[in-house]
């Protein structure tokens, strides 16, 4: 059946009577003349004359049909599909409309975007549908549907559900929708399934693996997809922030930033003398330009100081374009505070690499300058009495035989207060000595040392080695898959073995190859205690001398003073979670998204530990976390949130390649411009004519000019 | 027309013209036109014997007393030229494209004519005609008649369907005298009939001169848009696309010329066409220089 997308145009027919209105005006208007040689017209033209009329006569036709071909193309003709849409339209349908609502569809290149285009083919869907017709509105926001809706036939909730969407700030999951909209129309009573998808087609949100298998799910229940393309096909242009990585240097007084800004562009023409602003704290801090070939990025460096022990927000920001979102990008510096670390040598010697705390001290301090922000400070056991612990965050007890009384209940008090306590052993330990004195620390009673050496003639056992008890601890969170493997080339030959029973909430964080705890940790208070039970030197192993060393040595600490911001990921995709650590004694947080709105966060439980979880990263920006209304130290005072950059990328799929991901499913897909009609959305419109007929009306209007001129 | 059809200036450059009938007519009153009578006359031109009934005033006394013959002198006889002005004032002669009408040019030059005629004491006689007869002024020579003519010019109006033939044959007989017959027309009617009646003038040892007038757009016919061509003198009509027929109009106008033209040669019938854009003194210095220059050979005979 043909319909029109723009009858009004179809007035236009009664344009092809113009040329013969106006050859009857001049036929009997026409040029009247009195001429005196006329018998030598009638003469010669009786002959000619029929030829004259015949030709006017074409040029009469060829004109009415130009007008009226004109009239039909602008009218934008369609043959509707005398198959399904028959079918469709005398049993009653089941529809689920899939508004794509990712960040790319605020694309905008005329006065409306194409999420607003969406909305507007939803509603005349919606409007199109028959009192008998159930649909259903999801969108493509989330790769997960919690709650799927049911399929309806109130046309006014649908309505108000789609007015209610809102464009956000996710890149396109075609493939969960289109399971989603599966599932959804499992449950119709109707025999006509449809799924109407309303999307721009970048190519990022269509899954080639999901159409591998997930389409026989899509063509066995459903009767046909509708695609609805409302980019038009037309090629789209962006640039896009596509990254932003901020690296600290800490010095002595500032933290130097080093910000690795990423920017790509997707447009056809290379870009020049972009401008590039990078702003902290709210304030322009400095600016470059770039010069980006067509598809390519291209990555800068801004230099940046921060103060250091404080946290810092900023942004990075790029002239408007067609898609703003991805023209801001956010980040953080934690610029972390110091954490003072005491050491006391239990066993120092004459030759300073020989004394118990050698590699500990070079491993939390490798620099002449304070540059991994510990700060360790050494003494000996005969100064102890010069020291207060509250001076310090940790306090080291390495090969340490005994310590005064007052020492003792000093120390346990730091640590009930929030300090940590790092026990390391050796020779000179008494495990009797250290469960009387210390029972209040110790996460586990000391029991005796064992020696494991081939070359020892008391054990023909080989050395130990460590092994991981927990990869996700945050201590050894920080290393990579690799060094996690060389943990076990670290020999152990005398190790301490513990009594079973913990003396408080303990938990090993790694252990040795015969099980034998290696490092336990235990909450005392509201602070730490941790016991090593192997020497910190090399006496008993050649741990101190291994790669790892270094990193574990430096994150145990950071882990135990709480200041554990390098764990916390660089940035958060929109609606991902940001998640942190409960410190003990903390019960509840504010978070303050970027529109100023706060939602107060109480821990829960995340794999046995205590985290503060927050899923409401809706919008990219930053947050800022707040303990009792004023920034935490020991939190990262702001978290950035990011939009995905894969959505940046504006390319589109080919059709012809989501026919073939589509199988054997009944597929139409439409690109044409939103106008009144529904046929088109409703996918009923299988072959457009007005493209042959504008071509027609070419042909004639050249066969028209060919005669008249002739 | 033209209230006055006397242009000053052409008037001024054919004053001094002097047209000459190829054949002498018979007159009495002098005049600078040759003829073929010897009689009493300024120019001598030969003896004769007397006889009687001669004018004894012509006996040349001078040869009868050196001979003792009787010779009467012979002297070249003067004599007045009869025209007769034939003038088409059918519809189709009232045909112009711009200017002025193929009528009003013809109406022009009879005027002019008459006026040259009249200086030179010839008689002129004006006939307008369409299918018939409108109005006949007899030949006359004498100044005031001049105002007849052109009275008779001025209020002549177009119309009607033309039939030259029909008009040229009482004039076969009722011109006595040999003549000069002059007919300005568009000849758009039957052309044998006319080139016979004309034959006939000839016959009768007439003079006959056609000034065949046609408006340029009928020579050049360079319409452009579609029109609805209607006849002049009737109700025949045609609509047309000038330039899918100006080749075959052209064509059949320059044959039918070309034909006429032809018929007149071969009947010694002096044919003139003029473009009704000429301008009128050219056409007629360019007419009369040429009939002088044609008349030169036989004055010496």
């Amino acid at each position: 059946m043909v319909s029109f997308l723009n009858p009004i145009f179809l007035l236009g027919i009664l344009g092809a009577s113009i040329p013969i209105i106006i050859h009857l005006i001049n036929k009997k208007k026409a040029v009247s003349y009195k001429f005196a040689a006329i018998d030598f017209l009638l003469e010669t033209n009786k002959r000619i004359s029929i030829k004259f009329k015949i030709r006017q006569l074409i040029l009469l036709i060829l004109r009415a049909c130009l007008l009226m071909f004109l009239a039909l193309s602008l009218a934008k003709p369609f043959i509707t599909n005398s198959g399904g849409g028959a079918e469709e339209k005398n049993i009653p349908t089941s529809s689920v409309i899939i508004i794509d609502d990712s960040f790319s569809m605020q694309y905008s290149d005329r006065q409306e975007s194409f999420f607003s285009s969406a909305k507007m083919a939803a509603k005349r869907i919606i409007d199109a549908l028959k009192k008998e017709d159930e649909a259903a509105v999801i969108t493509c926001s989330s790769p997960t549907f919690l709650v799927l809706p049911e399929l309806e036939d109130d046309k006014k909730h649908l309505l108000n559900f789609v007015d209610q969407t809102q464009p956000g700030f996710t890149p396109t999951h075609i493939a969960p929708a289109l399971d989603a909209a599966v599932e959804i129309l499992s449950t119709a009573r109707t025999a006509v399934k449809r799924i109407f998808l309303l999307t721009d087609m970048t190519r990022s949100g269509w899954d080639p693996q999901w159409f591998k298998s997930g389409h026989e799910k899509l063509r066995r229940t459903v009767s046909r997809v509708h695609i609805l393309d409302v980019s038009e096909a037309k090629p789209l242009k962006n640039i896009a922030l596509t990254d932003v990585e901020p690296q600290l240097t800490p010095m002595e007084k500032n933290t130097e930033v080093h910000i690795k800004v990423t920017i790509a562009n997707f447009s056809p023409a290379p870009v020049k003398d972009l401008p590039v602003h990078v702003f902290l704290n709210g304030k322009k801090s400095t600016q470059g330009f770039f010069h980006i070939e067509t598809n390519t990025s291209e990555t800068k460096e801004f230099f940046l100081t921060a103060e250091k022990g404080k946290d810092h927000y900023g942004w990075v920001e790029i002239p408007g374009d067609n898609l703003s979102v991805d023209n801001k990008r956010y980040f953080t510096i934690n610029a972390s505070q110091t954490i003072n670390v005491l050491l006391i040598d239990g066993d120092p010697k004459t030759n300073i690499y020989e004394s118990e705390t050698f590699y500990l001290e070079k491993a939390l301090n490798p620099g002449r300058e304070h540059l991994s922000s510990i700060n360790s400070s050494l003494c000996s056991i005969h100064e102890i009495n010069t020291i207060t612990f509250a001076d310090f965050n940790i306090v080291f007890l390495c090969n340490v035989e005994t310590l005064p009384q007052e020492k003792i209940q000093e120390l346990e008090k730091f640590v009930q207060e929030g300090g940590a306590v790092i026990f390391t052993l050796g020779n000179k330990i008494d495990p009797e000595y250290y469960n009387n004195a210390l029972g209040a620390l110790l996460p586990h009673r000391l029991h005796t040392t064992r020696t494991f050496s081939s070359a020892s003639p008391l054990s023909g056992e080989q050395p130990l080695h460590l092994k991981v008890t927990e990869s996700v601890h945050p201590v050894l969170r920080i290393l990579s898959e690799a060094q996690i493997n060389m943990l076990s080339l670290a020999k152990f030959y005398r190790v301490f073995y513990v009594d079973p029973t913990p003396l408080g909430n303990c938990k090993t964080i790694c252990s040795f190859s015969n099980d034998t705890p290696a490092l336990i940790e235990r909450q005392v208070g509201r602070g730490k205690s941790v016991l090593f039970t192997a020497s910190i030197d090399r006496d008993w192993t050649d741990f101190p001398v291994k790669s790892f060393f270094l990193p574990v040595m430096q994150q145990l600490c950071r882990y135990v003073t709480g200041s554990m911001s390098e764990e916390i990921p660089k940035e958060i995709l929109v609606k991902h979670a940001w998640q942190y650590p409960c410190p003990y004694d903390m019960n509840v947080i504010e978070i303050t998204n970027p529109e100023g709105t706060k939602t107060i966060i109480p821990p829960q439980f995340v794999d046995n530990e205590k985290y503060f979880v927050y899923k409401e990263t809706q919008a990219p920006g930053i947050y800022a976390v707040t303990v009792n209304e004023t920034l935490h130290p020991q939190f990262p005072a702001y978290f950035p949130v990011n939009v995905d950059a894969t959505e940046s990328n504006l390319a589109k799929i080919d059709q012809n390649e989501i026919r073939a991901c589509m199988g054997g499913t009944q597929l139409s897909i439409t690109t044409s411009r939103l106008e009144k009609e529904s046929h088109v959305l409703l996918g009923e419109a299988t072959k457009t004519l007005w493209g042959q007929l504008l071509l027609l009306t070419f042909c004639i209007l050249f066969i028209e000019s060919f005669i008249s001129r002739k | 027309m033209a209230e006055n059809p006397f242009d000053p200036v052409t008037l001024s450059k054919i004053a001094n013209m002097e047209l000459r009938a190829r054949l002498i007519v018979d007159g009495v009153l002098s005049g600078i036109h040759k003829s073929p009578y010897t009689g009493s006359s300024i120019e001598f031109l030969e003896h004769k014997e007397y006889s009687p009934g001669n004018e004894i005033k012509h006996v040349d006394w001078k040869v009868l007393a050196k001979t003792d013959k009787y010779y009467v002198k012979q002297f070249e006889e003067e004599t007045n030229l009869r025209c007769y002005l034939f003038l088409d004032a059918s519809g189709s002669m009232g045909y112009q494209s711009k200017g002025i009408s193929k009528f009003e040019y013809a109406a022009t030059l009879a005027a002019s004519l008459s006026y040259l005629f009249l200086k030179q004491s010839d008689l002129v006689g004006l006939i307008c005609f369409s299918d018939r007869v409108l109005h006949y002024v007899p030949p006359r020579s004498r100044v005031t008649h001049l105002h007849t003519l052109l009275n008779v010019l001025t209020e002549l109006k177009t119309a009607g369907k033309s039939n030259i033939s029909a008009v040229l044959n009482p004039f076969i007989e009722k011109i006595s005298h040999r003549s000069l017959i002059i007919v300005l027309s568009d000849f758009f009617d039957h052309t044998e009939k006319i080139l016979h009646q004309l034959q006939h003038f000839r016959f009768k040892r007439n003079e006959v001169i056609l000034f065949h007038i046609l408006d340029p757009y009928e020579l050049t016919f360079p319409f452009e848009t579609v029109t609805f061509f209607e006849s002049m003198e009737d109700e025949r009509h045609i609509l047309a696309d000038p330039k899918s027929i100006k080749e075959h109009y052209l064509s059949g106008m320059n044959y039918f010329l070309g034909q006429f033209k032809q018929s007149c040669l071969e009947n010694q019938i002096d044919y003139w066409l003029i473009d009704s854009s000429t301008p009128l003194d050219q056409a007629l210095i360019k007419f009369l220089a040429r009939r002088e220059s044609s008349l030169r050979p036989a004055r010496k005979t």
